[in-house]
């Protein structure tokens, strides 16, 4: 053990179903209310679910079965963070610079996260106020949401001031949470988010279901069909690899998988806490608010208020279209449409900051642990770094900016990071040690396929998803195929930045071993 | 909407509501 015998106990859980409220609302997200049904919708509807189940069994459970027991196995060496799991299960000198890894990724995602997060608050204070109403098309909203962002200066938002309050407040209260520590901070967060995101959501899809045909003159402009262009199989599309491939990706993204936030709330477990039942506890409510909550919302009504036409040139533009232009101007159109307007984006508010909250919670995690920083210093320290990195998003937002990051980390990086992960739990550290973890005071007994399962297929999956994005995407991204050549300073400024952020992790990680080492050497055992 | 989108939409909502109730259920025994 490396830990300083003087250091104080690490922190907990207070309970049970706060810490599975506190998974799933890591899990639980924008993309489970916006890139879902958009996803669902392009790629065979109904038929989707069959290519989302398997990878849901195939891939997400073991994949988070995988990063609850990497978890719990650092916590019992007072570690929450992947340099010093890894440390553990590879026991190699390079293991904790891999880990960093687990660091940098979750650095890199929370500076644009956050910062998309902070619009949903502003467009629930919007749809409360007024702001948007009497824009009365989709290239208005379009106009709107790109003066708020400061792409342009219109009479909306002639500055980028509104954006950037927004940013402030959201990033205070995202760190307000975690400065008060897990038991106190994360999980009464999630004990009060995760009920009224469920409120929120089946208060909306009420809503929905009741909302017939709301125009009489256009009859089949109405919820049934909103159904069927969810659901409506279309089996033909199956034979398609980029469908099969869509429903991976979704699964992957949903649970939150690849970034560390996992791994750094089953730290807190005590060795002989279940995660067997609690991951599955976790991702089924996550696929609730997902597939029962998310599929019942945006796409349904949207069809219902502007036909099939319109919602399949929404879908194809993506969950943003779908979220920031088509939502507020069916808000618009709908009785009581303020509040439910409000509640809208106030639910994904909710989501979004749970899930900022959890990804910030590794370099908590790893400052006041590897550092003995106290956790006031370390949310001071964590808050001023993450908001520094966050500037040259939000200012250099329109050329694209963001979307290299996101490529880059939010895509690439952490299926990298997931393959890692497997390596190391299941094949480095072992299949017999790795299913040893998982079961140690498992509430569910496990069948042993599942141990092949992880070992074989998950890989399998994770290597076939990553080799698959780089080739449809990666080298266009990598030549900055489509970008203005004005903007390239920018992109190459991205590039910069996710270098230097992962340089600056693994030193980090090397001076907190050093100081390990010094401690170790001064206190006698 | 189609029989079989009513299928698909049912069958997703039961296995998703079951696993759910199965999970929950348990965690509460095991309290």
């Amino acid at each position: 053990m490396t830990t300083h015998p003087h250091t104080k106990p690490r922190e907990q859980w207070g309970t049970r179903i706060g810490l599975i409220m506190a998974m799933a609302a890591n899990a639980v997200g924008l993309g489970n209310f916006l890139r879902f049904p958009v996803q669902c919708a392009n790629n065979g509807g109904g038929a989707f679910m069959i290519p989302y189940f398997i990878a849901f069994v195939l891939l997400g459970i073991p994949l988070l079965w995988i990063e609850w027991g990497i978890g719990r196995f650092g916590g019992k060496y007072g570690h929450g963070t992947t340099p010093g799991m890894f440390h553990y299960l590879w026991k190699h000198p390079w293991a904790k610079y891999v880990g960093a890894i687990g660091l940098a990724v979750p650095l890199l995602l929370i500076i644009y996260y956050n910062y998309i997060v902070s619009w949903t608050l502003a467009y629930s204070v919007f749809s409360f106020t007024g702001k948007y109403s009497g824009v009365a098309n989709y290239q208005g909203m379009a106009d709107f949401l790109a003066a708020f962002q400061g792409k342009v200066s219109n009479a909306y938002f002639p500055t980028i001031a509104t954006a950037f309050l927004f940013f402030v407040i959201t990033h205070f209260c995202m760190m307000g949470i975690l400065a008060r520590g897990v038991s106190k901070g994360i999980e009464l967060l999630a004990k009060i988010a995760m009920p009224l995101i469920c409120i929120f959501g089946i208060i909306l899809v009420v809503r929905v279901l009741f909302l017939g045909t709301p125009d009489p003159r256009l009859p089949l402009n109405n919820v049934a069909n909103g159904f069927g262009f969810i659901w409506n199989p279309d089996f033909s599309i199956l034979k398609q690899s980029k469908v099969w491939l869509a429903a991976t990706g979704q699964i992957f993204f949903t649970l939150s998988v690849g970034f560390g936030a996992i791994q750094v709330y089953a730290s807190y477990l005590k060795e002989k806490d279940d995660v067997v039942l609690s991951g599955l506890a976790t991702a089924s409510t996550n696929e609730f608010c997902e597939v029962i909550l998310g599929g019942s919302i945006a796409i349904p009504v949207v069809v219902a208020f502007s036909g099939l036409a319109q919602t399949k040139a929404i879908a194809a533009g993506g969950a943003f279209d779908l979220g920031f232009f088509a939502m507020p101007m069916i808000f618009q159109k709908m009785a009581w449409g303020p509040f439910f307007g409000t509640i809208w984006f106030f639910l994904l508010f909710l989501a979004g900051l749970t899930s900022s909250v959890a990804i910030t919670q590794p370099l908590m995690a790893f400052f006041q642990e590897e550092f003995k920083w106290t956790r006031k210093k370390t949310a001071w320290i964590v808050g001023v770094m993450t908001f520094f990195f966050s500037l040259p998003v939000i200012f250099f937002l329109k050329h694209g900016f963001l979307n290299e990051l996101d490529f880059w980390v939010g895509t690439v990086g952490i299926v990298i990071f997931a393959i890692i992960e497997v390596v190391l739990f299941v094949w480095v550290f072992g299949s017999h040690n790795a299913w040893k973890e998982i079961l140690s005071g498992a509430d569910l007994k496990l069948p042993h396929f599942i141990m092949p399962i992880m070992k074989y297929v998950t890989l399998v999956y994770l290597v076939v998803l990553f080799l698959f994005w780089m080739f449809q995407d990666g080298w266009g991204v990598l030549m900055m195929k489509g970008v203005p050549k004005e903007d390239y300073p920018y992109i190459w400024f991205a590039r910069f930045l996710l270098v230097a952020v992962g340089a600056l992790m693994v030193f980090l990680v090397h001076i907190a071993w050093q100081k390990k080492h010094v401690i170790q050497q001064r206190v006698p055992e | 909407m189609k029989l079989s989108g009513w299928i698909f939409l049912i069958s997703s909502w039961l296995f998703i509501i079951a696993v759910m109730f199965f999970s929950y259920l348990r965690v509460l025994r095991k309290k």
